[in-house]
Order: C-alpha cells, then structure tokens, then sequence
C-alpha cells in the first residue's frame, strides 16, 4: 500500500506543482510584476521525477504490490528489462512522457529566467504546464500506474516478449518521446506570440534551437525503432506503414518543413504566420499521434491499447487545434510579413516548394491511415491501406525531395540565375551521369536504383560544395573549428546522412532476395552468393528464457538464429533472427521450421523432412547498413545543428 | 485576399472539428480478448455452483443478486491465463463495493495443480472446482480463457475470448451496465 | 553562352545515358517477377500489416501457393487479386480498391498538392 501512496503522492505534487505554476504565472501577468513560475516548475519536475523514483523502485525490486508491476515484470526479469518495463505498458509510458514534459519546461524557463518578465515567455510557460497538467491528470484517473494489487502475488507476468530480448527497448521511447515532448516548446511559444501579437522579435529564431533538438531526437527515434523492429521482428523489413510508425512520422515531416522555412523566417523575415501554423500543427500530431497509438481505435502490433483514454485525447487534440486555429483567424492577418517571395526558383520559392511536399506527404499519410476507418463507416467493410499505397506516393515524393536537396543549397536568395546555378552544379552533374554508366556497365540496372544513385550524387554534390564553402570562410578566419557552428555545416551533414540514409532504402528493397534453405546438420550451401553452412543444434535454458538455437555460419561468421520462449505470460514463443551486417550487404537469417520429431521449444515442424535438418529463411540485403549509418549521421548533424551560430554573430 | 489567414484557419478549424469528432466516435479494437457471438448471449445464465478451490463453504453463484457477475474459466496449464490472472485480481478487488463479482470455474485441471496457481498469482476472487466439466459444457466452453459477462438480471451480457485485462474488462462491464 | 553550351551538352549527355538505361532495363514480365510483385500486394490473412512476400505465417505461405497457381495456370493479375479479395474479403489487399470510395485515396494527394501550390502562388504574387 506504501508505494500506491507514495507514488500517488508524487503525481499530486506534479500536478499542483503545474496547477500553481499556471496560476502564479497568469497573476504575474496581469500584475506585471515578475513570476516565480520557473521554481513552481521545478516542484512539477520532483514531483514526476519521484513518481519515476517510486515505480522504479518497484520494478527492480519486483515488488508485485503495484498491479502495473505484476503486469509487466516478473522475479526473474533482467534488470536492464526491469528498468524499461517503466514504459512498457500505457500507464508507465504517459509517466515517462510527463517526465520528459516537465524536465523541458522546466529546463525551458530556467534558459531563459533573464526573459522571464517578458509576456511572451510567460505565456509559453502558461501553456507548458497546461499541456504537462493534462497528462498527470490522465495518470490520476483513468490511467493509474500507481494500483494496488492486494493479492499476494508470488509471480508477475513478465514484459512482453519483444519487449525484453533486444536493449533498443532502452533508447527508442525516451529519444521518440523527446522528440514527441520537445515539440512542445515551438507550440508553446508560438501560442505566446500569437496572444501577445509579437512575432517580430529573436522569439522565432529561437524556436529554431529547441526545433532542431526535438527534430533531432525524434529522427533518431524513428531510425532505432526502425532498427529495432528489422532485428526482433523476423521479416528483415524496417517500416511496415503501420498506424503507430506513422503516427510517429506525421509530425517529423511537418517538424522538417518548419525546419526549413524558419530559416526564411530568419533571413529575409517571411513565412511568420506560415512557421506559427506549422508549430502548431506539429504539437497537433503528437497529440493525434499518441491517441492513435493508445485508444485502439486503429488496429497496430505497437499499440498500447485502452478504451477509456481515446476519447480524453481526442478531446485535447481538438481543444489544442480550436485554440491554435482560433488564434491564427483572430490574430493572423496582422502578423503576416509585406514582402513576399521574389522568383519561384530562388532559396525562398524553392523552400516553398519543399513546404509542400512535406506537408502535402503528412496529409497523405494522415489521409492513408485513418481511410480505413472512414471506409468501414462508409461501406461497412474492411479495407487496407498498406505499403503499395504508401510507397506509390513516397517514391516521387522522394524524387522531387533529392532534387530540391541538390538544387537549393545553390541558389541564391531573392533571384533565380541559371548561369550561376548551373557553374555550381556542373562537376556534380558530370560525376552523377559518370556514376550511371559505371552502373549500367557494371550490371546494376534497375530503374529505381539507377535514379536514386543519380539524384544521391547531385544533391550530396550540393552539400559538400556548400560545406567547402563554410570550410573556405573558417580558414579565411583563422580558424578551421569554427566551421562546425556555421550557419549551413549542420544542415548539409544532415542532408548527407539523408542521402546515405535514401540510398540504403533504395538499394535494399530493390535488390532484397528470399530464399528458403532445407539443411542437414554438417551441411553446407551457396544462397545468393552467400555460403550459409548449419552445424547443429544448441539449446539455452536460464532464469529468463528457454532458446533452441541453431549453430549458422554465413561467409565464416557465426550466427545463432533461434526459436526463444520466454517464462511468464504463459510462454510467449518468439523467433529470434540473426544478422551477419557489413556496409555492402545484410545477410538476415531466421529459424523457419525443423524436421522430423523436432522435440525443440516451439519450432514448427515440417513433416516430409528427415529428423536434424533445418529449414532456414535466408534474406539477402545489399547496403541495408546504410540505413543505420544514414541515421547516424543525421543525428550529428543535428547536433552541430543545435550549436550552430546565429545569422547575426557570423556577420559580426 | 485581405483576410485570408482568418478564412483558411477557420477552414482548417472546421475539417478537425469534423475529424475529431468522428474519430471520437469510432470504437476501439479489442486486440486482447476477442467478443465473441455465443448462443448463450441474451439467455438466462446458466447455473454455477460446486465446491470452493481451497476450501471452505460451496459456492452457488446466485446471478440475479442484483450484481454483475464475471465468470472467468481458467485452468493451471493454460498461458493467457497466467498472463491475466494479475488483472483478473486487480479488477476484482477494484470493483468490490461496487456491484460486480468475479468466480473463477477450474476448466479440465487437476485441484493441486488449479490451487498451486491460485497461490502463485494471488487470486483475489473464489473459484468453483467443475467436477466432470458440467459447467464447462454448460456455458459451451472449449478453450480457457474465456470470460463472461452476467448483467444484475442473470442474463449473459458479454462472452470473451482470450486473456482480458484490466481495462477491458471495465469497459465491457461499464457497457453493460448502461 | 559558354553556359548554355556546356548545360546542353550535358542534357544532350544526360538523354543519351537515359536511352541507354532504358535499353538494358531487365526485363519484368517473366512468371517469377508477376508473382513477386503480386505477393507483394497482398496481405498474410493471419498478419496485421505484412504482405504475404515477406510473412512466414502458414496462411501466407499457402496464399502464395495459391498465386503461384494461379500465374502458372495463366491467369491475368487483376483476375487473380479479385479471386482472392472473393475468398478473403476486401481487407486481403494491401492497396485500397481504385474503384467506389478508394477514388479518394488516389485523387486527395494531387488536390492536396494542387491546393497547396494554389496558396503557394497566391502567396508569391503578393509584393
């Protein structure tokens, strides 16, 4: 009973500590006197952070006491598994949000306790500690993490299987959530700007900051779960358009438009109302994204699944949009900018045109995600939106983003001069058609691969020369480090891992290869020019797990693929891949069925096959790699991102 | 267009509002327990009565005591029924001021094996040991776990199949009740 | 007019090289490649969101065997997805139908991107 109290405790601090921190600020506004939100902010952050403290506690100690703990965790869970089981399941994943929250808010306000007289910054914290208020209260009522159990229970269930046999399970929620969270902050302040009316001063330009690190974290989210899912979930697929991958994805495509006109916004002035609109429809999707995922109104392996949270989420999404959109009608046209965008081919129009195809995408996919539900409401009948559609729309998406990646960096602002454009792009251009023929000569010649290699080399073309550019002005200065916070270095390198990133997708869904090998134990074979030998069975029993796994060899590495069932839950079976990965191909390779009186934990046995012989998917993928190195990338570049100078000291 | 930001938001407004309001009203997939369609759905439930697992005084399950009861067939070799045994306990012991019961039925198991699991994963609400399986077949149970639903009026409410959770099965009794 | 020179005969290039790859193009009308691409459009009945390409679900595995049937026996691909959406139902297709309501999944993203680039315009003509 102590920690249902403790914990209980803890969430009502958080709460009151947001509840108070509302209200200080709102009377120091009216007063115009100085607030004292930011230490209000703080009492919300302990508060959350002991509630963390409790559950924690419970879950490494196995205290079965919390009914969340006798759900999710059991006496013989690793510790690493014990400590993600905080956000394993619904309730402890929305204290893992909270945490996030009110750590940002709180981190927010502290950065800029100088401002904090400022309105702007005052309504910005005003509507941080709301939005943290709404989801403790979801955790004081119907999605209590902190219930007692009374039984005397002397075993848990355990975490889900694929929760506890990969340690992404410890990077994946707190990096997306940050991202999820971090968005806040541009939402927050662009609601200040619009009640305050000031739109003009540093507080866009700031945004960008807190923009680039949420972006950040969320890209780097989305590529580990990605990751994640390619090496637990046995099809050596990593995206599947699922309704909870694409919740996650809706709001980095209009994250990655806000992106980019901001820095219109910070160069010329323009796109102020558009930028306001985007932080405010980006906050919209996290929120509309954590209700698909938690209100089970859509059908997805990752959904937490509740009937109750639904309609409370729907509601604060629609509540945050009436506000945003009521706002932008009431104040909006005040605010825009006079001038406008000079040539549609200069870095304004062509920013414009990326605006587009960022945003038009997000609907797209918002459209293909929920259609599903529309058309049963319709026609009364089940229909799919799967990967055809989502690929037929991405793929010239794709196209069209490759060639504004290789164009943009080099053309000027204000004007469009082809001359200059193309004196730019020229030795790119050459290299691109140079590495087409050596393609074509060298036998790769399917289509898609032939233009994704093309479009790679211009617009990875485009950003080297633009980093050469800044690498030039640093040493022209004295001093080469200095290139790291240049204004363009961080976006150029994100733009690199992108290109990397594309041509990994490209190159392994064009040229993946299945195959299915039957092996008698000693036995040795060529799959798609990898030798794959099996050399026999080896079985694993531990406190944790029971796994029949195979002794695999592919090109003189060794691989263990196995069939793993898990203790608790009844014995959830689980197949485990294994992977053999270098930078030039991925050899994924799964324990598909065993022969004979198989006698092993859960393998499906083929009949028609002599006892001791394996049946093994062997799935080939050229440059799978790439993706995660892509990812990477785009992480660090990011980071130098989040660093970099402003426009105003580098003319100094 | 002098005023086209307030025309085009308050557009943008009116597409969510439609939005919301219908996602709002689209219900949620069972993806744990399955509803199922069985015959007995609307009848009289049939009778439960037989000794207590563990002892002590027989249980005969009155079912228009005015309380909803949930009637959980549930055996000790039978994995989901490990996995809800938590949240068949913590909804029992929530709901008991307020109107509902939860009894367990012992589907095809031996009575040490049936008491070794009650021990193990604490369960807070009695359970009936089925001689002969006559409950079983009463309520037309193949497989456990299945739930049951009894509304106030000793008629069958709901029928699930599979491992329920907490959530799940405050919702389906919150449907019942209306 | 160096410039324009030197751009046309990178186009002039760039065409040629097209051409090229056009020509060498491999070849997808064999019975191995129609069968490919048709598992990818349909999903493992068993699965949620897998095409039966990449599931290994017993289901996934007979409805291959089923299409590999079919494209053996010389049946048209249309004929062979509508076969299978009469035996599944509808949901069996990874993409929604073109016909009825599934016109909106098609024709939204060119309205979308038609309207966007609409404001876009009247965004840029604004001086």
């Amino acid at each position: 009973m102590i920690l249902t109290w403790l914990g209980r405790a803890a969430l009502y601090v958080c709460f009151a500590g947001a509840v108070g921190g509302v209200i200080e600020q709102a009377t120091a506004l009216r007063a115009h006197r100085v607030s004292r939100v930011r230490w209000w902010a703080l009492g919300a952050l302990l508060g959350i952070a002991a509630a963390v403290g409790v559950m924690e506690f419970a879950l490494v100690t196995h205290n079965f006491a919390l009914a969340y703990v006798a759900e999710n965790n059991a006496t013989f869970t690793p510790l690493l598994y014990s400590i993600t089981g905080l956000w394993s399941a619904l309730e402890g994943s929305l204290m893992l949000w909270v945490l996030l929250q009110s750590a940002i808010t709180f981190g927010v306000l502290l950065y800029y306790r100088r401002d904090r007289d400022s309105p702007v910054v005052g309504w910005a914290a005003i509507v941080l500690l709301c939005v943290g208020a709404f989801f403790t209260l979801l955790m004081m009522g119907p999605a209590d993490p902190f219930i007692h159990n009374a039984a005397h229970v002397l075993q848990g269930a355990g975490p889900n299987a694929l929760l506890q046999d990969n340690p992404l399970v410890a990077v994946h929620p707190p990096l997306l959530y940050l991202g999820f969270v971090g968005f806040s902050v541009p939402f927050a302040f662009a609601i200040a700007m619009l009640v305050t009316g000031r739109v003009q001063e540093r507080w866009p330009l700031e945004q960008r900051r807190w923009t680039v690190l949420a972006w950040g974290s969320l890209s780097l989210g989305i590529v580990l779960g990605a990751w994640w899912s390619y090496q637990v979930l046995g099809w050596g697929g990593f995206w599947g358009w699922d309704p909870v991958e694409n919740a996650a994805l809706l709001p980095w495509l209009t994250a990655t438009a806000y992106i980019h006109s901001v820095i219109v916004q910070d160069r010329r002035g323009l796109f102020r109302v558009w930028n306001l609109s985007l932080a405010i429809a980006t906050f919209s999707l996290t929120i509309l994204g954590t209700f698909f995922t938690r209100s089970g109104v859509l059908v997805s392996v990752h959904a937490f699944s509740s009937s109750t949270l639904g309609p409370l989420l729907i509601g604060f999404f629609f509540f945050v949009v009436v506000v945003g959109a009521s706002l932008l009608a009431w104040r909006g046209d005040r605010l825009r900018a006079p001038v406008g965008v000079d040539h549609p081919l200069s870095r304004e129009g062509l920013f414009v045109a990326n605006n587009i195809l960022f945003v038009g995408f997000a609907i797209v996919v918002l459209l293909g995600t929920v259609f599903p539900l529309l058309y049963q409401a319709i026609n009364g009948t089940q229909v799919t939106v799967g990967t055809p559609y989502f690929a037929s729309v991405a793929a010239p998406l794709s196209v069209l983003l490759l060639v504004l990646m290789a164009i943009a960096p080099l053309v000027s602002w204000r004007s469009a001069d082809a001359k200059v454009l193309w004196s730019r792009t020229r030795m790119s251009a050459w290299t691109a058609i140079l590495a087409v023929v050596v393609l074509l000569v060298a036998g790769v010649r399917r289509p898609a691969e032939v233009i994704a290699v093309f479009l790679a080399v211009l617009a990875a073309g485009a950003a080297l020369r633009t980093l050469r550019g800044s690498l030039v002005a640093a040493l022209r200065r004295g001093s080469w480090r200095s290139v790291l916070r240049a204004p363009s270095t961080g976006g150029m390198i994100v733009h690199l891992g992108v290109v990397v990133l594309a041509l990994g997708i490209v190159t392994s869904t064009t040229y993946v290869t299945r195959s299915e090998v039957t092996l008698a134990t000693g036995q040795r074979t060529v799959v798609d020019g990898q030798l794959v030998s099996f050399d026999g069975f080896h079985n694993i029993t531990d406190a944790l797990k029971t796994a029949t796994q195979l002794k695999v060899s592919v090109d003189g590495h060794q691989l263990r693929p196995a069939i793993t069932t898990f203790n608790g839950r009844g014995g959830t079976t689980v197949g485990t891949p294994a992977i053999d990965s270098n930078l030039a191909r991925d050899v994924y390779v799964t324990f598909d069925a065993v022969g004979g009186n198989g006698g092993t934990s859960g393998a499906q046995v083929q009949s028609g096959l002599p006892a001791g012989s394996v049946v093994l998917g062997v799935t080939v993928e050229p440059l799978l790699a790439w993706l995660w190195l892509g990812g990477l990338v785009i992480g660090l570049g990011s980071a130098l991102s989040f660093f970099r100078r402003r426009y105003a000291e580098d003319a100094a | 267009m002098k005023r086209s930001v307030m025309v085009t938001s308050l557009a943008v407004m009116a597409v969510v509002v439609a939005f919301s309001l219908f996602l709002a009203t689209r219900n949620p997939v069972n993806t744990t327990a399955t509803q199922a369609d069985s015959p007995l759905l609307g009848e009289r439930a049939p009778l439960i009565a037989g000794p207590r697992l563990g002892g002590g005084a027989a249980i005969d399950v009155k079912a228009d005591l005015g309380h909803v009861v949930v009637v959980n067939f549930w055996a000790s070799w039978c994995g989901p029924c490990q996995v809800e045994a938590p949240s068949l306990s913590t909804f029992a012991w929530q709901e008991r001021h307020d109107g509902v019961d939860v009894v367990g039925v012992v589907f095809n198991d031996r009575v040490g094996a049936a008491k070794d699991f009650a021990a193990h994963y604490g369960s807070l609400y009695p359970s009936v040991i089925d001689s002969g399986g006559v409950i079983a077949n009463r309520y037309g149970v193949i497989s456990p776990p299945t739930t049951f639903v009894i509304n106030a009026r000793g008629i069958v409410a709901a029928t699930l199949l599979g491992a329920v959770t907490t959530r799940q099965l405050e919702a389906v009794v919150a449907r019942v009740n209306s | 007019m160096k410039v324009l020179r030197s751009f046309s005969l990178w186009c002039v290039v760039l065409v040629a090289v097209a051409a090229l790859a056009v020509v060498l193009r491999p070849s997808d009308s064999s019975a191995q490649s129609r069968i490919a691409h048709l598992e990818t459009l349909v999903r493992c009945p068993s699965c949620d969101d897998l095409s039966v390409a990449v599931s290994n679900a017993t289901s996934a595995i007979a409805v291959r065997h089923e299409i590999t049937a079919k494209v053996h026996a010389g049946e048209s691909d249309d004929k062979i997805l509508t076969s299978l959406e009469d035996v599944y139902g509808t949901s069996i297709l990874l993409s929604p139908p073109t016909s009825g309501l599934g016109v909106l999944l098609w024709i939204a993203p060119l309205l979308g991107v038609l309207l966007l680039i609409a404001s876009a315009l009247r965004l840029a003509r604004r001086r």
